[in-house]
């Protein structure tokens, strides 16, 4: 619990220092994906905090890249 | 408004250097010792000479379109969708990167110096200077690079030198044992970690260089002055430590820092050559991160990259802790599906690239 109110704590701090001078020079699309990227890297740290399990993306690759991997295997043996 | 800071090519080669040297400098010596045991140093010198061929690759590509970062280049080359497509594996791959190397500079601090402080603080605090360097922009890097290459090469010729009265030569007999094929082989994952992602350097090279003209020569002299480096740290490992040892050894080169003895007084002076090691994982983090984050705000045509930092600064932070497991999982995905990762997009997308070129020069040269 605590360490999510930390990470909102942390967001809003972001949000104070960057957001003005978006809206001041009114940079619209770039307020649309710093909102974004900060909601997604809000949920992953809370989701972390909170222990659960977050999927990694190396696993995706794993399974993506397993023939050319047995390939480079029976090259290099 | 990105164009605004550029570096010179002095400063540009000490970026290579530092690039270059990076990770390899703490795991290259062990997986090269795994593959070609006494052998290694040979490994290295091979791996370095085809390194430069790819360099060379990427000198030539840059080269055609003086003023353009690399993801602008595929845009123009392949058409908005399919360049749009490469560019986004090209980010993912960069950002990825960014974490494995905040993971690695995490669990080394934690294995070596702060054993009882969580790995996310470790990564939290690089990950924080990281964020702050990407924010002042790439001349304040580069100009912080510059200074820190002094002290790295201070230390580095400290360390050769104290070591050297170690270096037994039955360590590195008998030569050619394993024969040249398998050196060929090995020296794949050298060029997989230090040359192939030198393609994030495109971000940089040559669209923010002031002299494009001399910038050719300081990517490959950069490139050759850091494998240099790796060669020596690389044969140091292999005749003071032996190859079984370093294969063993998860961080070869700080086994080889602690092995400094002069007269008796001078020991156990490793904490000062760790530093060696982050200065060097600084700049490849902050390189990757720089990358990461130009080729986002570039691919969605944002006017400015600075606000998407700290966003995607937390990200890596997250990601970094959960990437790997353990150090054991990490060093044997480098070895394989990292690998692969790196040459598909090292290697294949720069080709394409030469042969629609090719097709396309005479249709370039009318629009242009």
């Amino acid at each position: 619990m605590l360490k999510s109110i930390g990470i909102l704590l942390f967001a809003a701090i972001i949000v104070w220092i960057e957001v003005p001078p978006l809206l001041k020079k009114g940079y619209k699309k770039e307020l649309i994906v710093f909102s974004i990227l900060l909601a997604i890297g809000v949920g992953l740290g809370i989701a972390l905090g909170f222990g659960k399990n977050i999927p990694n993306p190396l696993d995706l690759l794993t399974f993506v890249f397993k023939p050319i991997n047995d390939f480079i295997n029976f090259l290099t043996t | 408004m990105m164009q605004d800071n550029k570096i010179n090519s002095y400063q540009f080669i000490v970026l290579v250097i530092l690039f270059t040297i990076g990770t390899a400098i703490l795991t290259v010596p062990s997986v090269l010792a795994v593959g070609t045991k006494q052998d290694a140093w040979i490994t290295a010198i091979v791996g370095t000479g085809i390194g430069l061929l790819v360099i060379w690759l990427y000198t030539t590509i840059a080269f055609w379109f003086p003023n353009l970062t690399y993801i602008q280049i595929n845009e123009k080359l392949f058409g908005k969708w399919i360049g749009k497509t490469v560019s986004i594996i090209f980010v993912f791959m960069s950002f990825l990167w960014t974490s494995s190397l905040l993971f690695q500079s995490g669990t080394f601090l934690n294995i070596h110096m702060m054993p009882n402080t969580p790995m996310i603080v470790l990564n939290i605090l690089m990950a924080g200077i990281v964020v702050m360097g990407v924010r002042l922009g790439l001349e304040t890097i580069a100009r912080s690079a510059e200074i820190l290459i002094i002290v790295f090469f201070i230390q580095f010729i400290v360390l050769v030198i104290f070591v050297a009265p170690e270096i037994k030569f039955e360590n590195i007999q008998p030569l050619f044992e394993v024969g040249t094929k398998k050196i060929v082989q090995s020296s794949i994952f050298f060029v997989g970690t230090s040359v192939f992602n030198a393609v994030i350097l495109l971000m940089i090279f040559p669209a923010f260089i002031n002299k494009v003209k001399q910038a050719k020569k300081s990517f490959l002299i950069g490139n050759l002055i850091g494998g240099i480096v790796i060669i020596m740290i690389v044969f140091l490992c292999v005749s003071v430590l032996g190859a079984d040892r370093t294969a063993r050894s998860i961080y070869p080169s700080y086994e080889l820092a602690k092995k400094i003895n002069v007269g008796d007084f001078v020991q156990r002076i490793e904490a000062l050559m760790a530093s060696l090691w982050i200065i060097s994982l600084f700049f490849k983090t902050a390189l990757y991160f720089y990358a990461s984050v130009l080729g986002i705000a570039q691919i969605l045509n944002l006017k400015d990259f600075r606000p998407l930092t700290i966003p995607l600064g937390m990200i890596t932070v997250v990601l970094s802790v959960i990437i790997h497991p353990n150090v054991i999982e990490q060093i044997q995905w480098d070895g394989t599906t990292g690998l692969s990762f790196s040459i598909f997009v090292g290697l294949f997308p720069p080709l394409l690239l030469l042969v629609v070129y090719a097709i396309r020069k005479k249709q370039l040269k009318k629009e242009a």
